[in-house]
């Protein structure tokens, strides 16, 4: 996928997140900046208060960000499918595979684990529409 | 009927010299079969098959709340101290649950870390024990994530908890049962699901040990789902490899919570499993 194509899922999930309350609820401590990096693209999502804001392409040293997720693309596609084959039906499992990680500030990921894993889902669900 | 069959009542043993207060589930009558729950959650796991008319008919069923989980109390001083559960606590606990309930011949089944209990419990004291059905189990299991997040006074245990074991519920699995077992993690008392997760990641005692399991006087079968990540199926087929005249079922489309993520997959399993303890 190229890197307009997925700052355009992750746009349309971020339209999805308004429309899911409970995360709007679960969310509303979370404003942060998140890295997502997929094979070799980079894109930033900036989360306030349990809303996605903006979506910017990387790659970028000048953009703090609080923590990333970084896995393959074929991975991802994968994860995003309607039904995902065991392993790919959460994004431990790119940690698990070694097929991605998570780094960075992972407190604040803990703190806001169910909210980032359902948004992350929410790429899911548009497949699946 | 909304009245369900289960029954609950609570019975105080000795666990390493100290009195425990426990909180067990039964229903049914007959055959006893003893049902373990997983790390970080309770007997509630179980509640599915407790509640099953048929098997009931044949089983009695016992679900234990573990020494600080569920409804059973931790033990007193609980307070100042550091909860990690080790094997030889484990075991015992089992074994004086048997005793305290006067159960004959009893079948073990145990999810997880009371699957790797089944595992122990056939290799050092089997005797007690009809046979042995160790769900989502094996020889030993890396942490593959820092269990210390579990327990931090700036986190939130049982809802990061929650977070990270859904990574074990298959996608399939009815959403209000997979709601369902992830409010046992939410409600755990804190630092109790590290706790379990100590011993479980770090008590490799089994590796080398399987080929000395007897399962030609008690037989030991094996349950894996394809979507635990925890147990893999690959992890469960090497445990059962191990161990002669074993046997094990990979179930499709389930997770490390069987019993409790999707009772409709997994009870043909489980009826198979009992089957094979003669």
């Amino acid at each position: 996928m190229q890197t307009a194509s997925l700052c355009a899922r992750f746009e349309e999930m971020g339209t999805a997140l308004t429309q899911k309350p409970h995360l709007k609820r679960l969310g509303q401590l979370f404003s942060e900046t998140v890295l997502i990096e997929v094979d070799d693209q980079q894109i930033y999502l900036y989360f306030h208060r349990g809303l996605l804001e903006r979506v910017e392409e990387g790659p970028s040293s000048k953009i703090p960000w609080r923590f990333a997720l970084r896995v393959d693309g074929e991975a991802l596609d994968a994860f995003w499918h309607p039904m995902p084959a065991p392993r790919f039906h959460d994004i431990f499992g790119f940690v698990k595979t070694g097929r991605g990680r998570i780094d960075g500030d992972i407190l604040a990921l803990v703190k806001n684990l169910r909210f980032f894993k359902e948004f992350m889902a929410l790429g899911r669900q548009k497949e699946a529409a | 009927m909304a009245l369900e069959q289960i029954i609950g009542r609570y019975v105080t043993i000795e666990v390493q010299g100290r009195k425990n207060r426990i909180y067990f589930e039964e229903a049914g009558s007959g055959q006893p079969v003893l049902c373990f729950h997983t790390a970080g959650a309770d007997s509630r796991q179980w509640r599915h098959i407790l509640n099953d008319p048929e098997l009931t008919k044949a089983y009695r069923f016992i679900a234990p709340d573990m020494p600080w989980h569920g409804k059973s109390l931790p033990p007193e001083g609980f307070h100042e101290e550091e909860y990690l559960l080790t094997t030889e606590a484990y075991m015992e606990t089992v074994l004086k649950l048997v005793e305290a309930l006067t159960l004959e011949n009893p079948i073990y089944a145990g999810c997880s870390m009371g699957g790797r209990i089944a595992l122990q419990l056939a290799l050092k004291t089997p005797d007690p024990f009809k046979g042995f059905i160790a769900i989502e189990a094996s020889d030993f299991q890396p942490a593959w994530y820092d269990i210390d997040w579990f327990h931090r006074p700036d986190a939130h245990g049982g809802e990061m908890g929650a977070a990270l074991v859904s990574a074990n519920i298959a996608p399939q699995s009815p959403e209000s049962e997979r709601w369902n077992t992830q409010w046992m993690f939410m409600q755990s008392g804190p630092g109790v699901f590290r706790g379990d997760l100590s011993f479980y990641t770090q008590d490799d005692s089994l590796i080398g040990q399987l080929g000395r399991i007897d399962t030609g006087a008690r037989p030991v079968h094996l349950m894996v789902g394809t979507y635990d990540m925890t147990c893999t199926p690959e992890d469960a087929k090497r445990t059962a490899d191990a161990i002669p005249g074993a046997s094990l079922v990979v179930m499709d489309g389930i997770g490390h919570f069987p019993m409790s993520e999707n009772p409709d997959v997994f009870r043909p399993y489980f009826v198979d499993a009992l089957a094979k303890m003669g």
